[in-house]
Formats: structure tokens, C-alpha cells, sequence
């Protein structure tokens, strides 16, 4: 099966496929010209098998490019030869050099993360061609060639432009590939509209009309289109704009090509395609270019919604701490604050506790009547102490110390690489060690007036390099509650009051899912209705009712689903219902945004998917949670828990209700 | 400025004490939840007890929270030796609190405030077996403390018939000293799995619950991660011998307040652990250790929640000064009312900024008894006659420790969360005192 699904594979990749029905029926589409068909598969499996002799078998498993790059010199032979002895042996010797060159190529490009594309077919195809100058005795059927049955239609040159990608220029490839985007891909589908009438427009303004609309090289307006548009791009208006653009400028190194190549009797193939797609790619990359489709998945729809779960979910890349202290404290000074937070030191953060709009209690003219004086201060993130002070007294109320600006300070290396840096703790509050592993909500130190502060606070801030005093960078807050409102991947306002999370280890115990628990609920008409737990071969656990598939992760502070494969079940309800659970104990309310497909019908689906890449505020429709101790209630339903019992001992949707079976 | 007999000082070269600036030595409190300390002298009389519900249910909720968002099931328990007046008890019932008493005196206040048997902890070394029958019958929770105790239980079983659930309270080595293992069964060496062994084998007590209170003002929460730890290893071990449920472990009290012990030279700011630094302690312990089902977690904490409450207002009578050179005030409240300060070193507020330099200073209480010293060293203005000084923290165990000796126990209000200030205990007066008394008819010659 794992076999079949990489020679399917080779198929599915040429179209930003990841779908295995894709690749059955390519298969089956490229033998409309057998002569294309066979010699392409012929081309696979010598891959396949000088791959296996030479023993690389993940390689190529894992990298489709190994195969389609072979999968496209041998169906470029048959594009030009009919079937004999002699080009099947020539298939096979050229889809080996073709596997070569793409292995070689993808070491030097995967330096710099960029794809090498259907480069190596392209430089195979210039020697196939070359060398094939001197073959007269292999029968070409290049004048002959007709497909098995083709049909007319209107807009012929951009079906055939589509049919060409896989050597089949006919109108019932052009028109079945079509129809594959559309069905897989509204956003693809379009690119590649778009692209054709862009590219064959822009080259109107230097060539007649006809030449122009009639070019047999206007497919690679349609592969950059796709693949930057959607496929290695993120789908938005920004990345179509960006393809179009790219679309502009292979016009003119088509013709340049083929004026150059032509003369030397060489084809253009997707050479073009291939030198402005790994430009673009190349510059995107090398800036980390925010759009960048960093975790490709099935379709660009697919890859999409990731991002935008990503990012209106669970704050996008930024780099993310919590709270380093318990309880209420108020902001003092946030980013670019008025008083010290400025030019390379803008991003941090100070916090002071008040009661009654005061800091202080009595006249404030002592350190002990500072309400933050003494408190607890907590590691921020998981990480190793790289560096600390702790000797320098704590100022009274009057004074500061400006030759040690930063008083006791200790400062953390992330896990993640960053550096966090606390200050002004107490004189001799500091109860770790440089060298020791601390961890979220570990109690670090105390908070105190050490160091260029007026009154006792907590200074933090994150750097990306590890000295004390380093330039700050941007950071978010994981989570924090305001009144009954908890706030996930935000920054609070200068003077706001918020509450550091405390975890509530029960509520991890109850959803602490290993694999093969089994949940048995009853429905509303008695029926069961059985939730496992399992792992795929990535590694990502889900609950399977045994035909859909319900993705999720326990994080240190939250529970989330972040994926769902199946059709209508109770599962699919479920994320609904609870799609985050933060493990807090008291009483919050919160907001997340559910995924589009789960949201709307299959329909609708489709078209708020394609709307959203002109729009991702479409994507951001909020809805409201709350949670009590034991219950999560939305207005999808509630999800309930039990004192004891591990898992959801209820769930309570639209027209159901699952109870567990004790 | 007033003329001010003149007086040495020594010299402080450094530029400031520890926590504070040389030039704001005075430490003022004028009012107590916006009501002028002045102000509730005159109105109510000096020296007067005062207890702020603000700052208790700040306090109580700073406390819960910590727990309770860390725990699913937490429960408090109001010590009632920490502070039994009734106000004081209601507010805590209030809050949500539940009782816990050591004595059949506390027991019948806390059923006269309407708190249900169910709702109480009966603690104690001495509880009178009419009081246990009365506990039993009505359901509360008895911690048994001693084998004697057992002993008692069974026969009111028999008495009454039915089987009596039952905790047992145990001490044990957390790595303090003193190690308080006065009360109860020890872990350590055994005897509290045996005293359970014992209760297995009468068939007359069923074991619900594990009770311990390792001390009192514990500045060390890990001594409370030891305690949970072996509470729960004992729980484990019980429920898998003898298949009992323990529904609960109580973890007794102890926690800190702000008060500033003698011979402990740190400010309670630095030493002090917080609500939530106690509560990641015992939670992670229990979340460590426990097998099956979680227990619910009580608590029974009095000092911490209350003491910072409490303040107490006493005037200037009169000053002198003493051979030494020290100056001496005479003031209203004294040992009578604060047994509390032979070892805390309280906080003594001014109600106002005065004119003049600190000196050396001791603050003696009205009673003619040479250790009636409220503050031995303290540095102070010169005071005015009639200068209200506030007391602080004065809340645990000062009036339910409070004397009538000498002079008459005085007035105590509660200012609520309008800053209203209530009367909830009136004085004493002669005929409340001498109502109890008996004079023998042929004294009466």
C-alpha cells in the first residue's frame, strides 16, 4: 500500500496534490496518450527500483519531487516517441540521471529551504533532447500522435495549456485536470485561470494576439500562478498579487528562452517556471516572509485555515511567555513605555500591585507598605538559569540606584532559544541557581526595589541575545484573566488590572488521554457511542469513533482540538463544543474561532474558504465560552466532567446529549 | 514646635535602616478603612479593638483562591480559638467558611450560630465524652486524638446504635523544629497506621478522613509538602488495606501572618511565604502522590486570615523619662489585651506626622506589673498626651486570649465594607464581671 501510495504520489505532486483519488485518476488520465502514460510509469518504477538497490527508500517516500521530476522525462519520451524496446530502455536510463540530478540538486537547495521543483526534469529534458538528434532509428509519433478520444471546447489554448503540464495537450486532459483543481481547490483553480489570462495578456503588449494566446509555453504561467499562489505561498490577496507579478515576469523569459534554446534545438519546458518560482521562493524565505507557507498541508485551503487557526487561535509565531508572578498585579509601563521603555529596550513590561488605585498602604513611605514588595515571582517559561545578581540592597522609597540599573536580576534562556530577563527582585530573594532547570509557575524569587526603581516592581522583558541589558524583542503574554475574561496570546494596556492563571492539576488529570483509553456514552435514544484513544504515524493523538478522526494536544496550561477528518458525528460536535480548555480551575469566560469547515456545510464551506483568502477577518468569527469548575458551556452545547472520572462525562450539543456509561 | 527637654542620640551613619528612608521615619496609620482612628477613639473609647471586614475578606478570598484554583475541592474550615466573637465567626460563615472548635464551649457557639453538626470539625486533646456523644449524634466531624478516644466512640456507637465516621488526626517529623507531636498519632513510627488498624478491627468507627496540624506560624512551606505527603501515603496505604475511602485530608493550620516574631530579624515581607507559594506546595504534593480518587483538601487556617484584620487602638496617657535617658509612654492597652506581644514585635502606628527627631523609646501598658511592656525599643517623635497609636496585626488570638486583669476588657467594632463602624462587643462593667460571683452569706456579717 505505502508503494502504490508513493508512485501515486509522483502523480498528485505535479498538480500541489496531496490526495491519493488524485493520483489514481492522473494515472489513469496520462494513458489518453499510452505512449505518455506507459513511458511514465516506466520511468517510476526504474526509479523506484534503483532507489530500493541502492537502499534510500525514505528518501524518496518522503520527498515526492525524487519521483515526479523521473515521472516527467518519462512522460516527456512518450510525448515524442511510441513504444519500443529501445525507449523504454532510454526511459529508464534517463529517469535514473533524472533521479540523480534531483537528489543532488535537493542537497544544495535544501540548504537554503528552498524546493528544487521540476528543475532536474528540466535539465533532463534538454539532454533527452539533445541526444535524441542522433537517435533516427527511434520511431517519434510527433505528427501522428492523437489522444485515445479528445472533444472541443471554447478556450481551447488554456485546456490544452493545463493538459500540457502532463504532455497530454489535448482538451479532455486540459478539461479533466480542470476539473480536478476545481474540486480539490477553488483557490488553485483560480490561480490558474488567472495566471493564464495575466501571462498571455502581458505578452499581447510585445506579440501579436495569436502567438500570444496560442503559445505552447503559457502552461508556466499557469504553474507559477499555483505554486505561489497557493501551494508555497499562504492564499491572500498580498501572495496572489505576488504571483500574478511573477506570472508578469516569465513572460518575457519565456521568449528569451525560446529565442536562446530553440536555436540550439533545446525545449523550454518548465524551465521558466522553475527560475521564477525558486526566485521568489528564495527571497521569501531568506527574509521569513510572514506568508510563507511554512507547514504545507493537503490543499491550499487546507494550509489556510492551519494559518489561520495558527494565528487567530493560538497567536501565530510570536514569541509567547507567561506571566511571571500569581495573583492581581496592574501594568506599570507596557511597550514603549513613557518612562524608561524606549529605543532598544521598547519591549518589556513592568508591574506593580494596587488596592483602591494605590500601590501602597499607609503613607507609602516604607518599602513593607508596597503591596508588591515580597511577592512571589515565577519562571515565565521552561528554561535554564544562564545568569542572575542578587547581593544589591533594596532602595528606599525615595532613591534609586543608577550604577546598577537593573538591581537583582536573573535571567532565563527559553527552551525556545530567547532569553527573558526579570529585575529589581528583593535583596537576596532568589531561590535558583545559574545552571538550573526552572519551570513555568516555579516560584524564582521575590519582588523587590533593587536597581533603577522608585518603588518595588517587576521588570520583564525578552531578549534574543543572553548579556544583561541586551536589545528587547517583541513577546506576548500566553494567557491572563481581566474580571471573568481570560485572554489568550495578548498584551494588557498600561494601568490595566490583570490576574496571573494558576494550573488546576485536576483538570489535566481529567484530560490526560493515553492511548487506547476508551470513553463509552449513551445517546439521547440509548444508543452507544464509543470514543478511542489513538496516535497516527506522525505522532498526533485523536479520539476515533471508528470513522472520524478528532485531533488533540495537552499543553502545559490548555487542551485543544485543533484538527477534524470525517464527516457529521458527535466528535465533530465536540470540538465545537470544547474546542480550547484552558486548565484553570475558577470560573472564566474566553473567546476562540472555531475553523471554517466546521462551521458551515460542505457548500458553503467551499466558498467561505475561497472568500477568506481576500478577506482573513472572515475567518476571525468569534464565539464565547465559559467554563465553571466542572462544566464548559457555549452556545454549540456543554461538556462536562466529573470530580473523579478521567475524560468528558457528559456532552450536551444541538438535538443531543451523550452521558457516560459508568 | 513644642520645647523639648533635650536628649544624646547615637548617631545612625548609614543612610537608611534596612527598609526605610531616614528622612520618613514615621510610621502613620490615621484611619482604618477611611474612618479616622481619632475619630473611633473618641466615638468608642480608648483602647478599642478593631476589625476590618475589607481586609478579612481580602484575605479570605486572597487565601481561597490561591487553593481553590489549584484544587477542585477546598474547603475552610474557621479555627474558632483564632477569634470566636460572634461577628467575626458570621463574616467567615459568610465567606463560605465552615467551623472547626477544640472544646464543647466552642462547639455549642458555633451551634448557636446555627452551624449544622455536619458543618463543624471537633479537634481537641479533651473532648468530654458527653460532648463527643452530642458531636456524634449530630454528625460532626470528630478527629479522634489519642486511643482513649477510640475507646470513647465505640461505646457511644453502642449507644446510639450506628456506626460513626471518623477521622484521626497524626503528627509527624516534616523537618521543622519544634516538631509538634504532642497531638495525635505519630506517621513515623507507626502508631497512626495502628490507631487505624485499631478502628478497622472495632467495626464500630469508619475512617473518612486524615487530620494533622504540623505548628504554628510556619515560614517553611516545604514543611507543608511534607506533611501532604505523608498524609497521602498513608491514605493510599489505608484505602488499599482496608478498602476505606478517605474522603478528605485536613491539613490543619499554622500558616503565617505579617506578625513580626521576636528574634527573627527579617521583615515578614521577606520571610513570609505567600497564599500561592503554601498552595503550589500542598496541591503538587497531593497531585504527586495521591492514588485514586482525589481527596478533598480542608483547611483550618485562623492566624492568616485574620490577623492582619484586626488592629488595636490605644492612646497616650502619660510619658517620663526614664534614668537611661529613654523615654517612656504610658498607654491604655497592655498585656491584659495583648498576651499576644510576648512574642511578636507589633507594628506601632502614629495617627499623624509629628514635629521632632526619633529617640529611643518603650511603650508600657496601664497595668502596675513591671512586664506590662508593649514595645521595649522603638524609636519615636516626641508623642502628645492623648496621641491614638495603632496596634498592628492584632486580629488572631488577642481577644479570645484577652484578660480581664485589672482593668476592664475593652470595646470592639467591626468597620464593614461602607466604612461603617460597628459595635460587636460592648465593654466590660463592673456588674458583668461580678455577676458570676458569690459571696458566702456568713461573710456578709
Amino acid at each position: 500500500m505505502q508503494k502504490i501510495n508513493f508512485i501515486l504520489k509522483a502523480y498528485y505532486s505535479i498538480l500541489f496534490f496531496r490526495d491519493c483519488k488524485a493520483g489514481i485518476l492522473l494515472i489513469a488520465l496520462s494513458f489518453i496518450l499510452p505512449s505518455v502514460g506507459f513511458l511514465g510509469a516506466v520511468a517510476i518504477l526504474t526509479t523506484v527500483a534503483f532507489a530500493e538497490l541502492i537502499g534510500i527508500r525514505d528518501a524518496y517516500l518522503k520527498h515526492g519531487f525524487y519521483l515526479y521530476n523521473s515521472l516527467l522525462v518519462g512522460m516527456g519520451v512518450g510525448y515524442y516517441f511510441q513504444i519500443t524496446a529501445a525507449t523504454i530502455f532510454l526511459t529508464a536510463i534517463l529517469a535514473v540521471l533524472t533521479f540523480l540530478l534531483s537528489f543532488t540538486l535537493n542537497r544544495v537547495f535544501l540548504k537554503y529551504y528552498v524546493p528544487i521543483l521540476s528543475l532536474p526534469f528540466a535539465f533532463v529534458g534538454m539532454i533527452f533532447y539533445l541526444a535524441s538528434l542522433k537517435y533516427t532509428n527511434l520511431l517519434s509519433n510527433i505528427l501522428y500522435r492523437k489522444p485515445l478520444f479528445d472533444i472541443s471546447l471554447p478556450f481551447e489554448p488554456f485546456f490544452k495549456s493545463l493538459g500540457e503540464i502532463f504532455f497530454l495537450p489535448y482538451n479532455i486532459a486540459g478539461l479533466f485536470i480542470a476539473i480536478l483543481l476545481f474540486l480539490y481547490s477553488r483557490i488553485l483553480f483560480l490561480m490558474a485561470i488567472l495566471g493564464f489570462i495575466v501571462g498571455v495578456w502581458v505578452h499581447t503588449v510585445f506579440v501579436p494576439f495569436n502567438e500570444a494566446y496560442y503559445s505552447p509555453y503559457n502552461f508556466n504561467f499557469i504553474l507559477i500562478a499555483m505554486s505561489l499562489g497557493g501551494f508555497f505561498l499562504i492564499a491572500n490577496i498580498r501572495n496572489y498579487a505576488i504571483a500574478l507579478i511573477s506570472v508578469v515576469l516569465s513572460a518575457v523569459l519565456i521568449d528569451s528562452m525560446e529565442v536562446f534554446l530553440n536555436t540550439y534545438s533545446l525545449p523550454v519546458y518548465t524551465m521558466p517556471f522553475n527560475i521564477i518560482t525558486i526566485l521568489i521562493l528564495f527571497l521569501t524565505v531568506a527574509i521569513g516572509y510572514k506568508y510563507y507557507n511554512y507547514y504545507p498541508k493537503g490543499t491550499p485551503e487546507q494550509s489556510l485555515s492551519a494559518f489561520l487557526a495558527r494565528n487567530y487561535r493560538f497567536g501565530g509565531e510570536s514569541i509567547k511567555i507567561n506571566l511571571p508572578f500569581t495573583g492581581t498585579w496592574s501594568v506599570y509601563q507596557a511597550f514603549e513605555g513613557e518612562w524608561t521603555h524606549k529605543g532598544a529596550w521598547k519591549f518589556a513590561y513592568d508591574f506593580v500591585v494596587k488596592k483602591d488605585g494605590k500601590s501602597y498602604k499607609n503613607e507609602g513611605h516604607f518599602l513593607e507598605d508596597y503591596y508588591a514588595f515580597g511577592k512571589d515571582i515565577v519562571a515565565p517559561v521552561n528554561g535554564y538559569v544562564t545568569a542572575l545578581r542578587a547581593d544589591l540592597p533594596d532602595n528606599f522609597i525615595g532613591n534609586v540606584d543608577r550604577a546598577n540599573n537593573w538591581g537583582n536580576y536573573i535571567i532565563i534562556q527559553s527552551d525556545y532559544g530567547y532569553f527573558v530577563e526579570i529585575s529589581h527582585l528583593m535583596q537576596e530573594s532568589i531561590t535558583v541557581n545559574v545552571g538550573d532547570y526552572v519551570q513555568v509557575g516555579q516560584i524564582i524569587g521575590k519582588c523587590g526595589n533593587s536597581g533603577y526603581s522608585p518603588q518595588p516592581h517587576i521588570h520583564i522583558q525578552v531578549q534574543k541575545y543572553a548579556p544583561l541589558g541586551s536589545e528587547t524583542i517583541p513577546f506576548t503574554f500566553v494567557d491572563y484573566i481581566q474580571g471573568k475574561r481570560l485572554f489568550y496570546y495578548k498584551l494588557p494596556k498600561v494601568n490595566e488590572e490583570i490576574k496571573a492563571s494558576a494550573i488546576d492539576k485536576s483538570i489535566k488529570l481529567h484530560l490526560t488521554f493515553i492511548l487506547d483509553d476508551k470513553f463509552k456514552y449513551v445517546d439521547q435514544n440509548g444508543k452507544s457511542y464509543e470514543i478511542t484513544v489513538k496516535m497516527n504515524d506522525i505522532g498526533e493523538f485523536y479520539f476515533s469513533d471508528g470513522k472520524n478522526r478528532l485531533y488533540f494536544y495537552l499543553d502545559s496550561k490548555l487542551f485543544y482540538f485543533y484538527n477534524y477528518e470525517g464527516g457529521e458525528s458527535y466528535l465533530k460536535e465536540l470540538f465545537k463544543i470544547a474546542p480550547k480548555i484552558p486548565l484553570i480551575g475558577v470560573e472564566v469566560e474566553y473567546e476562540d474561532v472555531l475553523p471554517i469547515e466546521l462551521r458551515y456545510g460542505k457548500f458553503k464551506t467551499a466558498v467561505m474558504e475561497f472568500l477568506t483568502t481576500f478577506n482573513y477577518k472572515l475567518y476571525n468569527k468569534k464565539s464565547t465560552y465559559r467554563k465553571s469548575r466542572l462544566e464548559l458551556k457555549s452556545k454549540y452545547g456543554t461538556a462536562g466532567f466529573s470530580f473523579y472520572e478521567k475524560g468528558f462525562s457528559y456532552i450536551k450539543g444541538k438535538g443531543f446529549e451523550l452521558r457516560i456509561e459508568s | 514646635m513644642k520645647y523639648q527637654k533635650p536628649t544624646i542620640n547615637r548617631v545612625d551613619f548609614a543612610l537608611a535602616s534596612k527598609y526605610g528612608s531616614p528622612l520618613k521615619s514615621q510610621k502613620i496609620k490615621s484611619s482604618i478603612d477611611g474612618v479616622s482612628v481619632n475619630e473611633l477613639t473618641k466615638e468608642f473609647g480608648s483602647p478599642l479593638f478593631v476589625f476590618s471586614q475589607k481586609d478579612i475578606e481580602n484575605k479570605y478570598n486572597e487565601l481561597y483562591e490561591a487553593f481553590s484554583s489549584r484544587y477542585p475541592e477546598v474547603q475552610f474550615w474557621w479555627s474558632y480559638k483564632t477569634n470566636y466573637l460572634d461577628a467575626i465567626c458570621q463574616v467567615f460563615h459568610n465567606l463560605g467558611s465552615k467551623a472547626e472548635v477544640v472544646s464543647e464551649f466552642e462547639y455549642e457557639k458555633a451551634r448557636r450560630l446555627g452551624i449544622e453538626g455536619k458543618d463543624i470539625i471537633f479537634n481537641g486533646p479533651y473532648k468530654p465524652k458527653e460532648a463527643l456523644k452530642k458531636a456524634a449524634l449530630e454528625g460532626a466531624k470528630i478527629h479522634i486524638d489519642h486511643l482513649y478516644e477510640i475507646n470513647d466512640l465505640e461505646d457511644i456507637a453502642d449507644e446510639i446504635g450506628k456506626e460513626i465516621p471518623v477521622a484521626i488526626r497524626c503528627n509527624m517529623d516534616t523537618g521543622i523544629y519544634p516538631q509538634w507531636s504532642r497531638f495525635g498519632f505519630n506517621i513515623d513510627n507507626g502508631e497512626a497506621y495502628n490507631a487505624i488498624k485499631r478502628i478497622y478491627e472495632g467495626k464500630k468507627l469508619i475512617l473518612t478522613g486524615l487530620h494533622s496540624h504540623i505548628g504554628t506560624f510556619m515560614l517553611n512551606s516545604n514543611a507543608y509538602a511534607q506533611e501532604v505527603k505523608k498524609l497521602i501515603l498513608l491514605k493510599n496505604q489505608v484505602q488499599e488495606e482496608f478498602g476505606y475511602n478517605i474522603e478528605y485530608i485536613d491539613i490543619g493550620g499554622g500558616f503565617a501572618s505579617k506578625n513580626r516574631l521576636k528574634g527573627v530579624y527579617q521583615a515578614p515581607e521577606v520571610i513570609v511565604p505567600s497564599a500561592d507559594e503554601y498552595a503550589e506546595a500542598i496541591t503538587n504534593a497531593i497531585f504527586e502522590f495521591n492514588k485514586g480518587n482525589l481527596p478533598k483538601l480542608y483547611l483550618e487556617t485562623g492566624r492568616a486570615l485574620i490577623d492582619e484584620a484586626g488592629y488595636l487602638l490605644s492612646s497616650v496617657f502619660a510619658s517620663k523619662r526614664m534614668p537611661d535617658g529613654k523615654k517612656s509612654y504610658i498607654i491604655d492597652a497592655g498585656v491584659n489585651l495583648l498576651y499576644t506581644s510576648f512574642w511578636y514585635n507589633f507594628e506601632i502606628l502614629l495617627d499623624k506626622r509629628y514635629e521632632g527627631i526619633n529617640e529611643p523609646s518603650q511603650i508600657n501598658g496601664p497595668l502596675c506589673m513591671n512586664i506590662d511592656i508593649i514595645a521595649e525599643n522603638i524609636m519615636l517623635p516626641p508623642l502628645d498626651r492623648q496621641s491614638v497609636l495603632t496596634i498592628w496585626p492584632a486580629g488572631a488570638y488577642s481577644v479570645t486570649q484577652a484578660m480581664q486583669f485589672i482593668r476592664y476588657k475593652p470595646r470592639i467594632v467591626l468597620i464593614d465594607k461602607n466604612s461603617k463602624a460597628h459595635l460587636i462587643k460592648d465593654a466590660d462593667d463592673l456588674e458583668y464581671i461580678v455577676e458570676k460571683e458569690v459571696v458566702p452569706q456568713e461573710l456578709k456579717s
